[in-house]
C-alpha cells in the first residue's frame, strides 16, 4: 500500500513537472536536443522546457532527442525535415561548430536561423598542485621550447578543450600543429590523469575542476573569460597574464532555415522572455551555468565570428585539411 | 573508529522516515528502469534531475543512489529471463543465466543474482566507507599503460573461455573488434569505417549489438527449428528457490566477483565490463562442473553479477572522495550534487559529513531493501516464462525495439538491431559463438584508446608498457594465462608418455 | 578428418565465410587508405585497423583450410516460413517507423507476425494484443519517462 502510494507520488511528480503552465500562453514549441538523453544539450533543452512552461511563455514544449556525431545528425534533420517550421528549435553550442568541420557535415550552422545565445562557461587550464609549472608564462615557455613534452588532457578531439589548447599554443607563438593533446572520454578520466600526474596540463570547463581547485589539488594557470570569475576570484585570467586568449563554451538555440521574419521574431521574443524570467535564473543558479544571453541579430554576428575562428584553429592543428 | 562514528551518524540521518521513503522510491524506480534494455540508471537520474532540484538535497541524492543500485539489480533480470542484456555489464550474466532460465532454473539464477548482488553490494559499500581514501590514491596512479594491460588480461582470459572451436570464437571476436572501429576515432576525431553514413559516426551501440545478437537472433533460431525440435521452456523445474547445492556453489563466486568488481570499479577507467568478464572466466576455470558451463552453470551467474554490483559501489569511491565521475551514472550523480552547490571531493566529507555519511548509510539500506523487494518478485518473474511461446518471443522482440528506440529513435538504429539479429541467427546455425563479438566491441576500442594514449605520453616509445610495474605485472599475468594451457597440455602429454 | 561430402571435396558455407572475411579485411584496408588525419605523437588511427585487417585475413585463410578439410558443422534444415514471417515483421516495423506510422501500429505488426512465425494463426487477436502492448509502452514512456517514442497519427491524439 505504502509502496504504491509512493510510486504514484513519484510518478505524478515527474509527470506534472512539465505541465504546470500558465493558462494564457498559446505557443506550442518543440525543442530538439541533438544528443542522447542525459547529455549537456539535453539538459539545456529540458531546462528550457521547464522554464518556458513554468514562466508561462509557452503552452507546451516537447523535447526530442536526435543523438549522434557531435550534434550534426540533429542539425541535418533540422535543416531538411523541419525546413520552414516556425515551432521547432534546436539546442546547440560551441562544440557543434568544430563537429561540423570535423565530420565534414553537409549542413552548417549558416543554414539555420540563429535565435539566441543562452549560456556560457569559461574554460580553465590547470596543472597538478605539485607541478613545476607556475603560471601562464611558464606554460607558454615550455610549449615554445618543446611542444611534445607538454601533454594536455581534455575532452574529445576537436572539442572546446582541444581548440583552447591549440589557441593557447598559437597565441604564445608556438607551433599549434605540434601540440600533444590527449583526448579522454569524460571529465572524470581526464581529471584522474591530472591528479595522477600523468599529464602536464588539463583543460575543462571551470565547474568540472572546481572541487579539486578549491581542495588545493590542482592549480589554475588561467581562465579564459575576459574578467575573473565571480565564484573564483583567486583564479587569474589569461588576459591579465598577457596571453590574449578568450574562449567561451557557449550554448544557444537555433531555428530551422526558411522561416519567415515574423516567425523568427515570435521565437526570438519567446526565448528572450524565458531568458529574463526568474524561473530561468533559478535554473541557471542550480545548474551553475552563466547567463550569456544574446538576441537573434547579435548572436548571428557572434556565431559568424566563432565559425571563422574555429575553422582557422582546426586547420592549424591539422584536424581539417 | 572515527569512521564507525561517522557511519553511525550517517545511519541516524538515513533512517529518518522521509529519507527511507526517498530510498524506497529510488530502489523501486531503479529496479523498474533497470529491467528496460537501453534505459539505465544514468538516463533515469538525468530525467529526474530537473524535477528534483527543489527537493531536499540529502533526500534526492539518497533517491539517486537507490536508483543506481536498483538499476544494477534490474539489469540482471532481463539478461537471465529474456536473454536480452540491457547493458554491457549484464552480458556475462546472460551467458549462463538465460540457459538456466530455459532449463527451469530461472528461480535459482535470479536468486543467486539477487543475493550475490546483495553480498557484493554490502561488502563493497563497507569497502567504500572504510577503504575509499587509500583505494583512490592507488586508483589515480593507474596510467593509460596500466589500463591497456588490464584490457589485454581481460581479452586473453575471456577468449580462452569461448566455445570449443578457437577458429569460430576468434572469428566472432575479430568481427566484434572490427565493429569497434566504426565511428569517430576518439583520439583524432576523424571518422573510421563510416563511409559517409552519419548514423555510423557515433559507432555501434553495445546494447544494440548485444540485444540483436542475443535476443533477436535467438528468437529467429528457435523459430527456425520449431517444427523439428520444438524448444520447451520450463518455467520452474525442481525448486524455485536455491538448493543447498546452489548455495554451496554460489558463495565463493560471490566473494571472488566482489574482489574483482570493487577495485576495478574504483579505477577511473576500469568500468563494469572488465570485472564481469574476468569473473566469468575465473569461475569457468575453477568450477567443479566445467561441463555445465555453456549449459547453465550457477557459478557463471553468481560471479559476474556480484562483480557488476561491486563495481557500481567501486565507482562511488572516486566520485565521493575526488568528485571524479567515472561512469555515465556517476557523471549524472555529480550533476545532482552540483545542482545543490555541492562539490564532491575531500572537502565535502569535511563540510557536509551528514550528507556524505547519510548517503553511504542509505546505500546499505538500499541494498537491504532491494534484496527484500527482489526475492519475492522472483516467483512472479519466472512465471513470465510460462507465457505461450509465440507471445513470449513476440514480447521479447517488442521489448528489444523499445529500448533501442527510446535512446535513439531512428529507423537506421532499428535496422542495425535487426541486422545483428539476423547475423546472430546465422552464427547460431553454423555454431559460431556470439558473445565474443560483443566482448570485442566493448574491449577493442577501450584497449586501442588506452594504448594510443600511453604511446602519446611516451612519445611513441613502447617500452613504457614494460617499464611501469603495474602494466608489466598485468602483461606478465596475461602472458602466463595465454601460454599456461599449452604448457599444461604438453606436460600432460609428457606424463602420459612416461606412464 | 574426411570431408562430409567427398563428391565435392569442399564445404560451401566455410568458403562463403572465408570470402566474407576477406571482403571485411578489404573494407578495413580501403578505409585505412582514406584516412587523412594522423596523430602527431604515438601511433595513429590506422594502426589498429591494420591489426584487425591482418587478423581477419588470417581467419579467412583458416576458413579456406577448413573448407577443404571437414568444413563447418552442418546445420539442420531450417523452417524457412517461420524465419520469413519474423523477418517480414521486423522489416515492417522499420518501414512503419521510417514512414512515420508511429510506434503502436509498428508494434502491432511485429508482435502479430512474430507470433505467426511461432505458429499462431489468430492474426487479428495478436494484432490487437500487439497494439495494446504498444499503446501501454508508448504512454509509460511519454508520461513517466518524458521520452517520446516515434509518434504517428495515432500517437499524436494522445500527447
Amino acid at each position: 500500500m505504502l509502496t504504491s502510494i509512493l510510486k504514484r507520488t513519484a510518478v505524478t511528480a515527474v509527470a506534472l513537472a512539465g505541465l504546470t503552465t500558465a493558462a494564457f500562453a498559446q505557443l506550442e514549441l518543440k525543442i530538439m536536443a541533438p544528443a542522447a538523453p542525459g547529455g549537456g544539450w539535453d539538459g539545456t533543452a529540458r531546462s528550457m522546457q521547464q522554464a518556458l512552461t513554468a514562466s508561462g511563455v509557452a503552452k507546451s514544449v516537447q523535447v526530442s532527442n536526435v543523438p549522434g556525431a557531435g550534434g550534426t545528425i540533429g542539425l541535418a534533420q533540422l535543416a531538411t525535415s523541419n525546413k520552414g517550421d516556425g515551432s521547432t528549435l534546436m539546442v546547440n553550442g560551441f562544440v557543434m561548430v568544430g563537429a561540423i568541420l570535423l565530420n565534414k557535415s553537409p549542413v552548417t550552422l549558416a543554414q539555420t536561423t540563429p535565435i539566441a545565445r543562452l549560456t556560457a562557461e569559461a574554460l580553465v587550464v590547470v596543472v597538478p598542485a605539485n607541478s613545476p609549472v607556475k603560471d601562464a608564462k611558464d606554460l607558454a615557455d615550455r610549449v615554445k621550447a618543446d611542444p611534445a613534452k607538454v601533454t594536455w588532457a581534455g575532452g574529445s578531439a576537436g572539442g572546446a578543450d582541444h581548440i583552447l589548447a591549440a589557441l593557447f599554443a598559437g597565441t604564445v607563438g608556438a607551433d599549434a600543429s605540434k601540440i600533444n593533446y590527449i583526448p579522454f572520454s569524460g571529465g572524470g578520466e581526464a581529471l584522474a590523469a591530472m591528479l595522477g600526474g600523468r599529464v602536464t596540463a588539463g583543460v575543462s570547463g571551470y565547474g568540472e575542476f572546481e572541487g579539486q581547485i578549491k581542495a588545493g589539488k590542482l592549480r589554475v594557470i588561467g581562465v579564459t573569460s575576459s574578467a575573473r570569475l565571480a565564484n573564483a576570484p583567486d583564479a587569474p585570467t589569461f588576459k591579465e597574464q598577457g596571453v590574449n586568449l578568450e574562449v567561451l563554451n557557449w550554448r544557444s538555440v537555433v531555428a530551422p532555415p526558411g522561416i519567415t521574419a515574423e516567425q523568427r521574431k515570435t521565437l526570438g521574443d519567446a526565448i528572450e522572455k524565458m531568458a529574463k524570467s526568474k524561473e530561468w535564473a533559478e535554473i541557471l543558479k542550480a545548474r551553475g551555468w552563466d547567463d550569456a544571453y544574446l538576441g537573434s541579430a547579435d548572436f548571428e554576428t557572434f556565431l559568424k565570428g566563432e565559425e571563422v575562428r574555429v575553422e582557422k584553429v582546426m586547420r592549424e592543428v591539422g584536424l581539417v585539411k | 573508529m572515527d569512521t564507525l562514528l561517522a557511519l553511525a551518524n550517517g545511519f541516524s540521518v538515513a533512517l529518518e522516515p522521509t529519507k527511507l521513503l526517498f530510498c524506497l522510491v529510488g530502489v523501486f524506480l531503479g529496479t523498474a528502469v533497470g529491467v528496460l534494455p537501453g534505459i539505465g540508471p544514468a538516463l533515469t537520474v538525468a530525467l529526474l534531475l530537473p524535477v528534483t532540484f527543489k527537493m531536499d538535497p540529502a533526500g534526492s541524492l539518497i533517491m539517486f543512489a537507490g536508483i543506481y543500485y536498483g538499476g544494477m539489480y534490474g539489469g540482471s533480470t532481463t539478461a537471465i529471463l529474456l536473454n536480452a542484456p540491457g547493458e554491457s555489464a549484464s552480458l556475462a550474466t546472460a551467458l549462463e543465466g538465460s540457459k538456466m532460465a530455459k532449463a527451469g532454473r530461472g528461480g535459482p539464477a535470479l536468486a543467486t543474482a539477487a543475493i550475490g548482488s546483495f553480498v557484493a553490494g554490502l561488502i563493497a559499500t563497507i569497502g567504500l566507507a572504510f577503504l575509499a581514501p587509500w583505494l583512490v590514491e592507488i586508483a589515480i596512479q593507474f596510467g593509460p599503460w596500466d589500463y591497456f594491460a588490464l584490457m589485454i588480461l581481460a581479452f586473453v582470459t575471456v577468449s580462452a573461455t569461448f566455445g570449443d572451436s578457437p577458429l569460430r570464437g576468434l572469428t566472432s571476436l575479430f568481427l566484434g573488434i572490427m565493429l569497434g572501429l566504426v565511428g569517430i576515432d576518439k583520439l583524432t576525431g576523424q571518422a573510421r569505417m563510416s563511409f559517409g553514413v552519419p548514423e555510423l559516426l557515433n559507432g555501434i551501440e553495445v546494447t544494440t549489438l548485444a540485444v540483436g545478437l542475443f535476443a533477436v537472433g535467438e528468437a529467429l533460431f528457435v523459430a527456425s527449428k520449431r517444427l523439428r525440435e520444438p524448444e520447451e521452456i520450463i518455467p520452474i523445474k525442481g525448486s524455485l528457490w536455491m538448493t543447498k547445492q546452489d548455495w554451496k556453489r554460489s558463495w565463493a563466486p560471490w566473494l571472488r566477483g566482489t574482489a574483482f568488481g570493487f577495485p576495478i570499479g574504483a579505477l577511473p577507467a576500469g568500468g563494469a565490463e572488465v570485472p564481469t568478464f574476468l569473473s566469468y572466466s575465473t569461475e569457468k576455470k575453477l568450477c567443479k562442473f566445467p561441463e555445465e558451463f555453456g549449459k547453465g552453470a550457477i557459478e557463471g551467474v553468481a560471479g559476474p553479477e556480484a562483480a557488476n554490483n561491486a563495481s557500481a559501489a567501486g565507482t562511488l569511491v572516486p566520485l565521493l572522495t575526488l568528485g571524479l565521475p567515472t561512469s555515465a551514472t556517476a557523471a549524472i550523480m555529480l550533476a545532482g550534487f552540483q545542482q545543490y552547490g555541492l562539490n564532491p571531493g575531500p572537502l565535502l566529507f569535511a563540510e557536509k559529513p551528514d550528507l556524505v555519511w547519510g548517503l553511504i548509510a542509505s546505500l546499505f539500506i538500499a541494498n537491504v531493501m532491494l534484496v527484500i523487494l527482489n526475492l519475492p518478485l522472483i516467483g512472479l518473474w519466472v512465471r513470465l516464462l510460462g507465457v505461450p511461446q509465440p507471445w513470449l518471443y513476440a514480447g521479447i522482440i517488442v521489448f528489444a525495439t523499445m529500448g533501442t528506440l527510446a535512446v535513439n529513435p531512428s529507423p537506421v538504429e532499428l535496422g542495425f538491431l535487426f541486422g545483428f539479429g539476423y547475423l546472430g541467427y546465422l552464427m547460431r546455425r553454423y555454431d559460431y559463438p556470439v558473445a565474443p563479438m560483443v566482448v570485442g566491441l566493448i574491449l577493442g576500442p577501450m584497449a586501442e584508446a588506452q594504448l594510443r594514449r600511453a604511446l602519446q605520453i611516451s612519445l611513441g616509445d613502447p617500452m613504457i608498457l614494460l617499464e611501469n610495474p603495474g602494466s608489466a605485472t598485468l602483461l606478465g599475468i596475461s602472458f602466463i594465462a595465454l601460454v599456461a594451457p599449452f604448457v599444461m597440455k604438453g606436460m600432460n602429454r609428457f606424463k602420459a608418455a612416461e606412464d | 578428418m574426411t570431408p562430409d561430402n567427398p563428391a565435392r571435396g569442399f564445404d560451401i558455407p566455410a568458403l562463403v565465410v572465408a570470402g566474407l572475411l576477406f571482403a571485411a579485411a578489404g573494407i578495413v584496408l580501403y578505409d585505412i587508405s582514406r584516412q587523412t588525419i594522423v596523430s602527431t605523437y604515438g601511433v595513429g588511427p590506422t594502426a589498429m585497423p591494420y591489426v584487425v585487417a591482418c587478423g581477419l585475413g588470417l581467419l579467412g585463410l583458416a576458413h579456406l583450410a577448413v573448407a577443404f578439410r571437414g568444413g563447418l558443422p552442418k546445420p539442420e534444415a531450417a523452417d524457412g516460413g517461420a524465419v520469413a514471417w519474423i523477418i517480414g515483421g521486423l522489416v515492417a516495423f522499420v518501414a512503419v517507423i521510417g514512414l512515420g506510422g508511429g510506434f503502436v501500429i509498428a508494434t502491432a505488426l511485429v508482435f502479430a507476425s512474430v507470433a505467426r512465425g511461432f505458429g499462431r494463426r489468430a492474426l487479428a487477436v495478436d494484432l490487437a494484443i500487439g497494439a495494446g502492448l504498444g499503446l501501454v509502452i508508448f504512454l509509460v514512456f511519454a508520461k513517466l519517462l518524458t521520452l517520446l517514442l516515434p509518434a504517428g497519427p495515432l500517437e499524436r491524439l494522445l500527447v
